[in-house]
């Protein structure tokens, strides 16, 4: 069943086009990664779909309701989530504090809150940091602190803006296996757009690539990334030439 | 009907007049506010710095008030420097709220120290050449020529800064600066200098208001918080950072304060019984300190601004 | 139910804090046994009525981080409902209490409805702005006494627990201080709610806090709603402590400040910063005000001293005082 459905978004600033016509689906048991290179409008995307932007045209369909007239925190309600690209550390939370602030929005308790917190923590392995400030944690704790927020708040879709940014190889290997398990245990489904290819080309079911505000292609990793447009928007010209060249001789 | 007319004709002149005279109060704020999004509670305090510095300078060198104008912007401008260096540079590293208090620490600070060797007493120059004396404009319009050379007189020295600001390389490195602070330093411009600059160019001109507003208001030491919150009201409206928009903005600012006598024309002609004795005038104050919260939630750019 | 115990719940505090509390709170219920001045007894119900200002401050201003320099009208409201409803319509103070903090509530959410799209330095100015707007319209209403303000007749028999007069002034100390003790018991059960904790994630970043389902706007209103009911109520005691108010002191940008200044000084975002910061700056207030002001006649003196605490304060630790214990702390870890 179709969980997202974005219909032929524009998105202008003045007179940049950061997304023109842009229409794809996103299933209720569906990974899908959204990838492009810098400044294809991704964040953009991200953004117009979770409220945050209001949109020039098009439509957002999120689990049957029409969310496109939505501001961010009723989009959020609805159980569509977000990380953030930038995350910044609290001063005044602590850890265990700043996740149940995701658990409060489905409940007033804070007993509740704490459980449904400690609960997800448990879940992504940083149960003991729970009584810790956000600014001691190492930057790779911080970013499943803010996971662990979204997931708190016992969300549908997670859209994930570059979570892997920052992270080394060991870190990255983690995070697959943690994303992984919150699709397949939780039942979440993802979107994510990354930076580290290798991320999205393991975890995701389908791809969709944007250029310029464009899609200019969508489907399984494997055929994405041998699609010729792709890898001229990722590459450049001369390099899809090249590799014709070598190809024929 | 005769007087309704004389009387709008009355507040259009000294709205323009007093206008001026904001605008030039308002300059320093705005300039000091675009280079580093800082706001200046003591902006007021400068102002009676400027106006004591006139009133004890001019008696004590035997010159005219007038001829002082340029110390006192000295005044104001190296009050500037010393508050920036002092305080400000230490404010900018800490949160917004710190900058809130430190200014407002700032402001207590002068306006009692003014207290303590001034006393409380208001104080106005006697006697100038530009005291006393006035125009007859027209039918019942009686212009006091001492509001009407400050005003010629801000006018001239906004046109100053406006020409160093615009015009001169140090003044182009200011704008650069508040445009885009980092970008900036990357061509090699000094953000330390630059904001020292700032508050020296925003000291200078208020100083200089001081010194003219002390011709036709008197001065104590508590003069600055109006001072402060109109310019407030006027940078606000012209837009935080614009210095086009101070000058437009304060000439507004002026006809809002100029207006209510106006509308107490209006009630006296139609003799309206239910409202006699309620004068619209005593709100003349309350009025700018509405229109700036009007313009803030409506136009938060303000007029000419820039910066949200 | 929860709610209430959340309100006595002090466990997520450290164990030090919770005995200097109770030493705090043992020393403030036998001061009034203790000998003492009158100077010093006037000192203590000051300093009690500030730590709740504060608190009030602090609600919206530290655990916000919303910078308000407007609270000083909301002593007004709660001090002009309470003094007119007792002049005109001989209305007990424990009445007119609440119908003050109604007042002021209610007048919070008008204007906190296009203040809260305000933020920063524009904020914090427009909040002088509505206040200043008040206190000018006061100076001219008649009905309020105009400048000249309101005198609370003297009922005669005394103590009048009624109407709050009292002949000796530690019976008002323990009022202030009982209400102390129900603001902070109140603001801890505030820590501990839903709000409390959306407040402060919108105080970090308001982006993120959206995201998690947080109607910023609104939540920022009713937190400046719950800020407004503690100042009030003290605007209340204020009018029948003092017995005759008048704009220019309950309602003056400079009482809003020294307001927004005692959380800051003690720490703003955090339970004990604004009774550390009236414990502070209250005392220092009015000693300096007494020695150099009054005594040696160096009027402004003392006022030019207490500037330039503010801008060393502001300059060199804007977290205030509680800010460097938590930075001892952290060392010690």
């Amino acid at each position: 069943m179709t969980l997202l459905q974005v219909n032929n978004v524009t998105k202008r600033f003045g007179g940049l086009v950061a997304n023109h016509e842009v229409s794809f689906q996103v299933g209720q048991d569906e990974v899908v990664g959204l990838i492009g290179p810098n400044g294809a409008g991704k964040t953009t995307l991200f953004n117009c779909i979770a409220g945050f932007h209001q949109l020039t045209s098009g439509s957002v369909i999120f689990d049957g309701e029409d969310i496109t007239a939505l501001s961010d925190f009723q989009v959020a309600r609805l159980g569509l989530a977000r990380t953030f690209q930038i995350f910044q550390a609290s001063g005044d939370l602590k850890v265990v504090e700043n996740v149940m602030v995701g658990s409060f929005m489905r409940t007033s308790s804070r007993g509740a809150a704490r459980q449904v917190a400690l609960e997800v923590m448990e879940f992504l392995g940083i149960a003991d940091t729970a009584g810790e400030m956000m600014t001691e944690l190492p930057v790779a704790a911080q970013k499943r602190v803010a996971l662990a927020t979204a997931l708190a708040s016992d969300p549908k879709l997670l859209l994930l803006d570059e979570v892997g940014a920052g992270l080394n190889h060991s870190e990255i290997d983690g995070l697959i296996e943690l994303l992984q398990r919150i699709h397949g245990e939780r039942g979440v489904a993802l979107l994510l757009t990354e930076h580290v290819l290798e991320m999205v080309m393991k975890l995701s079911h389908r791809v969709i690539v944007l250029e310029s505000g464009r899609k200019i292609a969508e489907g399984e990793p494997a055929a994405v990334v041998k699609d010729p447009e792709v890898v001229r928007a990722y590459l450049g010209d001369h390099y899809v030439k090249r590799q014709k060249e070598n190809g024929d001789a | 009907m005769e007087e309704l007319g004389i009387q709008i004709l009355k507040s259009a002149v000294s709205g323009l007049i007093m206008g001026l005279v904001f605008a030039l109060v308002a300059l320093g704020l705005t300039v000091i506010f675009g280079v580093m999004d800082i706001v200046n509670f003591a902006h007021g305090e400068f102002l009676m710095v400027g106006m004591y510095t006139t009133l004890l300078t001019s008696p004590l060198l035997g010159v005219d008030p007038v001829l002082t104008l340029p110390l006192a912007g000295l005044v104001g401008a190296v009050l500037g420097v010393m508050c920036y260096f002092g305080l400000i540079r230490f404010l900018l590293r800490g949160p917004m709220i710190a900058q809130l208090f430190g200014t407002f620490g700032l402001m207590i600070f002068l306006r009692n120290l003014a207290l303590l060797f001034m006393g409380s007493e208001p104080r106005i120059i006697h006697e100038g050449w530009l005291v006393g004396k006035s125009i007859l404009v027209g039918p019942g319009v009686v212009l006091e020529s001492t509001k009407v050379a400050a005003a010629a007189l801000s006018l001239i020295s906004f046109a100053v800064v406006w020409w160093f600001i615009n015009r001169t390389r140090v003044g182009k490195a200011i704008t650069a600066t508040s445009l885009d602070a980092e970008g900036a330093r990357y061509m090699g411009i000094s953000t330390e200098y630059m904001n020292a600059l700032a508050w020296a160019v925003g000291g200078a001109s208020v100083g200089v208001a001081g010194g003219l507003l002390v011709n036709f208001w008197p001065v104590e030491p508590g003069v600055g918080l109006l001072f402060t919150m109109i310019a407030f009201a006027t940078v606000a409206l012209g837009g935080f950072g614009s210095v086009r928009g101070a000058l437009v903005a304060g000439i507004l600012i002026g006809f809002i304060v100029n207006l209510p006598p106006v509308w107490d024309a209006i009630l006296r002609s139609i003799d309206a019984a239910g409202l006699r004795g309620m004068e619209i005038h005593s709100f003349k104050y309350t009025m700018v300190y509405a229109v700036y919260f009007l313009i803030m939630v409506l136009r938060p750019q303000g007029l000419f601004g820039w910066k949200q | 139910m929860e709610a209430v115990k959340n309100a006595f719940d002090f466990g997520d505090m450290p164990r030090s804090e919770l005995w200097l509390a109770a030493l705090a709170l043992a020393f403030l219920l036998w001061f009034p046994a203790m000998p003492h001045s009158s100077f010093g007894m006037a000192t203590m119900i000051q300093f009690l009525m500030f730590s709740l200002y504060g608190m009030g401050w602090n609600l919206i201003g530290g655990y916000g981080g919303q910078v308000d320099l407007g609270k000083a009208q909301y002593v007004g409201i709660g001090a002009y409902t309470t003094a007119v409803m007792m002049i005109r319509w001989d209305v007990p103070f424990w009445f007119s209490m609440p119908v003050g903090m109604a007042l002021a509530v209610g007048w919070s959410f008008i204007i906190g409805y296009p203040l809260f799209r305000l933020k920063g330095h524009y904020f914090a100015i427009a909040t002088i702005a509505t206040s200043l707007v008040l206190k000018d319209l006061f100076e001219v209403w008649n009905f309020v006494g105009g400048a000249r303000g309101l005198e609370i007749p003297m009922k005669g028999d005394m103590p009048n627990w009624l109407y709050l007069q009292f002949r000796e002034d530690y019976y008002y100390y323990y009022v202030i201080l009982g209400m102390l003790l129900v603001g902070l018991i109140y603001m801890n059960g505030f820590r501990h709610s839903r709000l409390g904790y959306q407040l402060r994630a919108i105080k970090d970043n308001e982006h993120v806090a959206r995201s998690l389902g947080i109607d910023v706007h609104w939540s920022k209103i009713k937190a400046y709603a719950m800020a407004t009911a503690y100042v009030a109520m003290v605007g209340s005691f204020h009018a029948c402590y003092n017995f005759n108010i008048e704009p220019e002191d309950t309602m003056s940008l400079d009482l809003s400040v020294l307001i927004a200044m005692m959380a800051m000084l003690g720490g703003a975002g955090s339970m004990w910063g604004p009774i550390i910061g009236a414990a502070i700056l209250v005392p220092m207030k009015n000693y300096l005000g007494s020695w150099l002001g009054g005594q040696a006649g160096f009027a402004g003196m003392d006022l030019a001293m207490y500037g330039l605490i503010i801008m060393i304060i502001a300059a060199a630790q804007p977290r205030g005082v509680y800010g460097i214990v938590e930075a001892m702390r952290a060392r010690r870890r």
